[in-house]
């Protein structure tokens, strides 16, 4: 097996790895650098509980080859505390009890901030589409949709321009 | 305990901030230094077959490889995954009739996916490339997918103790006639002006938990062997793993790990025996084994599918006359838990209606099939999907509304529950229909969508339910708790009870800090490891509140009782007089005098002489409570669903617009973990009723082994949800507390099967209801008015 050099931004460190081409970026993240906070649920990209941002989007880190992010910042749910302070994402899961087992929960999580980078204030309805490849067998969605919602509305420097949730009509 | 300060808010959740930072340590997160890696090679080709050779030596050349094991590499003796041979008395053993049946690797492939032999490498992918290394010949078997296929003249036998291939039948001894329940239903049903009967089949249901089993074992150099395991059960395991291996039980330790979604799954052990004999095999050296998701998808134990026949006779005003049904469910190759659903679903449907006569006839099967074993609900569901249906078509027939008539006819207080015997003490369930049918708009809705046109044709319909608080009487319930004091009073709990994420931990940390009178953070639960914890039976059964709350409470009213004592030597006031709040020890009746407890168990500890005196200060030794708890009693939850659908007769498609999960759990003891459990049990029941089956084609092979084929409704598909806790205290719970963790998923599924038939006058027998099947009903009877329909005969 081929072998790459590559450099990857991961939470604001900088990685210098040598990786072999057939290693998505789930196993150099848990196996090689022992960041366990992203999870493997499927393997297959139908679960989204190993998302994390390349640059500011979502992606299922194990259907990406880690030898094609080279030079790339890349976030996991552990870069978005700030040493020991919640991000407004993860502080809207633990207030609104969006949390149960938890292993959904940094994919989940991953993809909130990648919808509000995107769409800061986001309709019930935009929220549940953007959850769709996320699954969690716990919650039933309803307080994770809430904390999305939450999240929106507490999102630094923004709060004041968002709307309280409107409820929408299944 | 005046009022209650803790109990019923929603105090923090405990685990929570480890889960959103990633910090927390699932199974698969574990990691030690010189970890080596194992792989089991299953059989993917064949369901039913025998290994006619196995050829180990390619593997074990292969680069990176340590050891290769095969079945004569590891202990001949067999297991029992399950673990309902340990919750019941010897004296229980051969009517429940639960053997050993399982071998850690396997030369007769019972179901796709058993386990043929290990590879154990230094790294997986070594341990991949090995696997495909592996030579095996078969001689195929052939296939039997059904009861009526294995239970044929000449069939293969899948184990000698079980001739004709029936695993379980409810026992003779226990059960004349091999019946639950009583009365004379023939002459019962002779009597009745309706009766109304069918043949249903329930599907096969994965729990689809989000992490996939992985287990890290090691043998340490005092020959201790650990395992790293995210069971739910972790004393069982404990015990399991010491007979398999013939160990001495505290040669065996169990680490138990974060828990990422059970439903069931993790009750007792999937392949602990296989990582553990890997670990035996490479003393010194840890073993990890990570199950891949289509591997945990045919490995672990899905929802007992299978046949369930029903009739049920009615007088002409509604009151029932007899019940009488039978459930013959599809095991998968091994025994595990085929005795437990085959009873339960039985025991729901006695626990529901007083039915004057009752005659419920339970039986396994093995089959080539996927395991069965636990899942949430544990045959409540598929009660839940035949009884409810049947009972809407007698209301329908009766012109009775199905509102009124469930008031009517449920059991209640006084009332034998699930088991004869054991009465039930609380129940709230006309609260729930009538707050449910409130919040669904019943009255209007049924009335307004008698009578519909068009394509889309609306429905709303009810369902009711019973479950379980705890398996006492039928099961051991035992549940040890140690509370210790520190010196500067604040409170060290040991449980070994895990939390499933549903929030149990955070509960019992409540009751436990409401119980001592201090606060929530001067509280710590650990649910410790096996070597440290002292027993508990496992976090099955919706058990771990109603009673593992009561043994946190029991033991922390010792370390209270303790407290008081000392107080009252240095007050001069009784112990029964005092209270404490907020740790302060108190007179009753003048609040003003008192003593802090920190006072207390500081002098205990520090138990110094005071020099001045030359006597030493306070009552000396570490305040402890022990409780080894038996649950006295059972008191169930119930709960009433209320479903709106919209079912495009053109498509077949059903769409859930509204679903209304009133629950009576007694008391909310946090009331944002309940509802939590309610609306995640509706996810599950929409599945189960709507969309989820797994299926194998003709060679028993699985067919939808992935997210993508099996069907789970995703944040979109759900509908708008309300959820309303019924709490009238329970008179024995802790707090009034009854169970909730599984009885969310139950009534929804009754509940849109009822809606459908309101929408378009159609009942399905077989769940889930896909659009294939809603389009052949109608093809078959054309939509009706449900305003037209007689039901029975």
């Amino acid at each position: 097996m081929k072998n790459r050099d590559i450099t990857l931004h991961i939470n604001g460190e900088e990685y210098r790895l040598n990786v072999a081409v057939n290693r998505t970026l789930l196993d150099v993240l848990r196996d090689e650098l022992g960041m366990t906070e992203t999870k493997y649920g499927c393997g297959t990209g139908e679960c989204g509980a190993c998302t994390v941002l390349v640059e500011d989007k979502a992606v299922n880190s194990c259907l990406t080859l880690a030898a094609t992010m080279d030079g790339k910042r890349i976030t996991t749910v552990a870069g978005l505390a700030d040493f020991g302070r919640l991000d407004h994402i993860q502080q809207a899961f633990v207030d609104e009890a969006a949390i149960q087992c938890g292993y959904c929960t940094p994919g989940m999580v991953m993809k909130t901030a990648s919808l509000l980078a995107q769409n800061p204030d986001p309709s019930e309805a935009e929220i549940r589409h953007a959850l769709e490849g996320n699954i969690c067998r716990c919650t039933g969605y309803e307080k994770i949709v809430k904390a999305v919602r939450k999240a929106a509305e507490t999102m630094p420097g923004r709060a004041a321009a968002v709307e309280p949730c409107k409820e929408v009509v299944q | 305990m005046s009022e209650q300060a803790i109990v019923g808010t929603n105090a923090p959740r405990v685990d929570v901030r480890d889960k959103v930072t990633g910090q927390a340590q699932y199974a698969a997160d574990v990691r030690l230094p010189g970890m080596l890696y194992g792989k089991v090679v299953r059989c993917w080709e064949h369901a039913h077959a025998r290994v006619k050779r196995l050829d180990l030596s390619a593997a074990a050349a292969s680069p990176g490889v340590v050891r290769v094991l095969g079945p004569k590499d590891v202990t001949p003796k067999r297991y029992n995954s399950s673990v309902l041979d340990l919750m019941v008395s010897e004296s229980m053993h051969d009517m429940l009739g639960d053997i050993d049946d399982q071998p850690i690797f396997t030369e007769h492939v019972k179901f796709q996916g058993d386990a043929i032999c290990g590879i154990i490498a230094r790294s997986e992918e070594a341990a991949e490339r090995a696997a495909a290394k592996v030579v095996v010949e078969y001689e195929p078997l052939p296939v039997y997918l059904t009861a009526e296929a294995a239970k044929a003249p000449g069939a293969v036998q899948f184990t000698p103790e079980k001739p004709g291939n029936r695993a379980f039948q409810l026992p003779e001894a226990m059960f004349p006639n091999n019946a639950l329940g009583g009365g004379d239903v023939e002459a019962a049903m002779r009597e009745a002006d309706i009766v109304v009967e069918d043949a249903f089949y329930v599907p096969k249901q994965k729990q689809c938990q989000m992490e996939p089993h992985a287990y890290v074992a090691k043998v340490d150099s005092g020959g201790r062997l650990t395992c790293w395991t995210s069971s739910q059960m972790p004393k069982l395991v404990q015990r399991k793993l010491a007979k398999l291996f013939d160990l001495p039980m505290n040669l065996v330790k169990i680490v138990p790990t974060v828990i990422g979604g059970g439903f069931g799954t993790r009750l007792g052990m999937i392949s602990e025996p296989q990582a553990c004999a890997m670990a035996l095999a490479v003393p010194g050296h840890p073993v990890k084994l990570q199950t891949l998701r289509e591997e945990d998808w045919v490995i672990s134990p899905s929802r007992h599918p299978g046949k369930y026949w029903m009739r049920i006779g009615f007088k002409r005003d509604g009151s029932p006359l007899a019940c009488d049904a039978r459930f013959e469910n599809y095991k998968g190759g091994y025994y595990l838990d085929a005795s437990g659903t085959a009873f339960t679903a039985g025991a729901w449907l006695g626990g529901m209606y007083r039915f004057p006569a009752l005659r419920y006839r339970g039986e396994s099967y093995f089959t080539n099939q996927g395991l069965t074993g636990a899942y949430r609900g544990y045959g409540n569901p598929q009660t839940n999907f035949v009884l409810e249906q049947l009972i809407d078509r007698a209301c329908a027939g009766l012109g009775a509304d199905p509102v009124e008539w469930r008031k009517k006819w449920h059991k209640g207080v006084g009332d034998d529950g699930w088991c004869p015997g054991v009465t039930y003490p609380s129940c709230a369930l006309d609260e729930c229909l009538d707050r449910g049918a409130a919040a669904i708009g019943w009255t209007e809705k049924r009335r307004k969508y008698a009578r519909q046109t068009g394509t889309l044709r609306r429905g709303v319909g009810v369902a009711v339910m019973n479950h379980t608080s705890g398996a006492m009487p039928m099961l051991l319930e035992h549940t040890a708790c140690t509370v210790k004091l520190n010196e500067d009073a604040t409170a060290e709990i040991l449980f070994a009870c895990s939390d499933m994420g549903q929030g149990s931990h955070t509960a019992l940390k409540q009751i436990a800090a409401e119980t001592l009178g201090f606060p929530f953070e001067h509280v710590q639960l650990s649910g410790g490891t096996s070597d440290v914890a002292g027993f508990d039976i496992g976090a099955h059964a919706s058990r771990t509140i109603y009673v593992g709350g009561a043994a946190v409470k029991k033991a922390c009213e010792e370390v209270r009782r303790q407290l008081c004592e000392r107080a009252s030597l240095q007050l001069g006031v009784p112990a029964e007089q005092l209270d404490i709040r907020d740790k302060r020890i108190f007179v009753q009746a003048d609040p003003a005098r008192g003593i802090d407890a920190e006072a207390i168990t500081r002098a205990g500890v520090y138990h110094f002489v005071d020099p001045a005196t030359g006597e030493p200060g306070g009552v000396p030794g570490q305040i402890q409570g022990y409780v080894s708890f038996f649950a006295p009693h059972n008191s169930p939850p119930f709960g009433a669903s209320f479903a709106e659908v919209e079912v495009d007769t053109e498509t077949g498609e059903v769409r859930v617009l509204e679903l209304v999960n009133a629950h009576d759990i007694g008391r909310a003891i946090n009331p944002a973990a309940v509802e939590g459990q309610l609306e995640g049990g509706i996810q599950q029941g929409l599945g189960f009723v709507l969309s989820e089956e797994i299926c194998y084609d003709a060679d028993g092979r699985v067919q939808n082994n992935s997210f993508t084929d099996y069907k789970m409704f995703g944040p979109e598909d759900m509908p708008k949800i309300t959820t309303i806790l019924v709490e009238d205290a329970d008179p024995i719970g802790p707090f009034g507390a009854k169970s909730v963790g599984e009885s969310g998923l139950v009534s929804p599924v009754g509940a849109v099967a009822n809606a459908i038939f309101h929408a378009i006058g159609i009942q399905f027998t077989e769940a889930p209801i896909t659009p294939e099947k809603v389009l052949k009903g109608i093809r078959e009877t054309g939509v009706r008015d449900y305003g037209s329909i007689g039901g029975g005969r």
